[in-house]
């Protein structure tokens, strides 16, 4: 089940929130070796961490198994003032447009082949769900280019920002990534549900 | 520069939208890199070690290499020894095929399928490793008697290779490439006991696991098999061998 939260309900979810800090911590620090984002505290939170930010939250049975981020375009965000080298041309900007970052799943829930796995899946499901009701169309990505093509088998119009370029030590690619009801279907019918894996309660987003 | 690269990149993926066939894109390939040399193209997902000939032909989504070369590299089993198959699942970056040469050493196979190769005016290529959405290995490889292609340009052809076997895989229709499907041992536990009519508490019993790590396991292999329900994971795991 995915849950999303905002500073709507993030009241409700301060237990699950925490783990989320954590679970970043292990995967971006600790694993990926992104040091400049390791705390003493072990609570992995950035810049772009502020009420504007929407959290998606893969949980099962009150363990946080997942979680990826939505930023809005129209604020700061990594393309705009981190990584502003891989996009060549405009910035993509606008309500309709939010950056996704920190893609993360548990060690535990990874599966051993290399498939992508059903967390992800759901994770991004819970995204393109959310996106669909909230008048959201497209995302911006920034991956390894390996990745791409896992984009466009989904059925997401990707459309690259600039060519791959080398960031420590990966190769890294921005690109839009377009999505529509086709997009869910593929995703549905990946990961095998006909219904939503979004909590009953989600908030929509206002506006 | 790499300004003109990503609008040629563009220009690239517009045309590709418009193609309907594997042989318009192939044309396509060819005649949009006939500049860097590029006379041929072929891509597909590695098959596993030992696949018959006729198995391995499933594997290509593109191929424009001389029918002889091509039927001599399927009979022969060239596959498996091709250097540059090889060395896809050791990289993630393309890779120009002069680059192996000095890696090879004297593994006399690799050397002669590379040399015969040349023989067919293959002599230079680049390969573009590609990982599907299944976990498959896949490659993109782009060759001719000469290629003029800088290192610069291996960020260009990363992206036309990856959109290119995209659009390949759904003018094939995605449903029908063979994947080499690997259940893990708890995954194809747990659907061998499915099988057996066994609910998830059950099975959860006999694995000494929770039931929702029976859920999880059963889940992840459904993913991997490409289905909607238990059912249906058992029915094609059935069909494929995968279990009892």
């Amino acid at each position: 089940m995915i849950q999303i939260v905002t500073p709507a309900n993030a009241q409700r979810f301060r237990d699950e929130m925490e783990q989320v800090w954590r679970l970043r911590h292990a995967v971006f620090v600790e694993e990926k070796r992104w040091t400049d984002l390791a705390r003493p505290d072990g609570r992995e939170i950035d810049q772009f961490d502020t009420p504007h930010a929407i959290h998606f939250l893969a949980l099962e049975a009150g363990r946080v198994i997942g979680y990826s981020r939505l930023l809005p375009t129209t604020r700061p965000h990594l393309l705009s003032d981190v990584l502003p080298q891989l996009c060549e041309g405009e910035l993509p900007r606008g309500h309709d447009t939010w950056e996704w970052t920190r893609q993360a799943v548990a060690r535990s829930h990874r599966g051993r082949g290399k498939a992508i796995n059903p967390v992800s899946l759901a994770l991004l499901s819970g995204i393109v769900e959310w996106g669909l009701a909230s008048g959201v169309r497209r995302l911006v990505l920034q991956m390894p280019t390996l990745y791409l093509l896992h984009v466009v088998q989904l059925h997401f119009r990707a459309h690259p920002l600039g060519l791959p370029q080398a960031i420590s030590g990966e190769d890294i690619i921005a690109t839009t990534a377009e999505f529509d009801e086709r997009t869910l279907a593929r995703l549905r019918r990946l990961t095998g549900r006909s219904g939503s894996v979004l909590a009953p309660d989600y908030p929509y987003l206002a506006a | 520069m790499t300004r003109k690269a990503l609008d040629q990149t563009l220009g690239f993926l517009r045309s590709l939208d418009r193609t309907a066939s594997v042989d318009d894109v192939a044309r396509l390939l060819v005649t949009e890199l006939a500049a860097f040399g590029v006379a041929h193209a072929m891509a597909g997902t590695v098959p596993g070690k030992g696949t018959p000939a006729r198995q391995q032909q499933s594997h290509i989504l593109v191929n424009t290499f001389p029918s002889e070369w091509g039927r001599r590299y399927l009979t022969r089993g060239y596959a498996f020894h091709d250097p540059t198959v090889r060395h896809l699942s050791e990289t993630k970056v393309p890779f120009a095929w002069s680059d192996l040469r000095s890696r090879i050493g004297d593994d006399s196979e690799a050397r002669r399928v590379m040399d015969e190769a040349g023989e067919f005016r293959l002599r230079d290529g680049v390969t573009i490793p590609l990982m599907t959405l299944e976990g498959g290995t896949a490659g993109f490889s782009l060759s001719g008697e000469h290629l003029a292609i800088d290192p610069d340009d291996r960020p260009m052809l990363h992206l036309i290779a990856t959109y290119a076997f995209g659009h390949l895989l759904r003018l094939r229709g995605e449903g029908s490439l063979p994947r080499t499907i690997r259940l893990a041992p708890r995954e194809r536990e747990a659907l061998q006991w499915a099988a057996e009519g066994k609910t998830d508490w059950e099975i959860g019993e006999v694995m000494g696991i929770s039931t929702h790590g029976v859920d999880f396991h059963l889940r992840s292999a459904r993913t991997k098999l490409g289905t909607t329900n238990r059912t249906q994971a058992v029915a094609v795991a059935l069909r494929r061998g995968l279990i009892l």
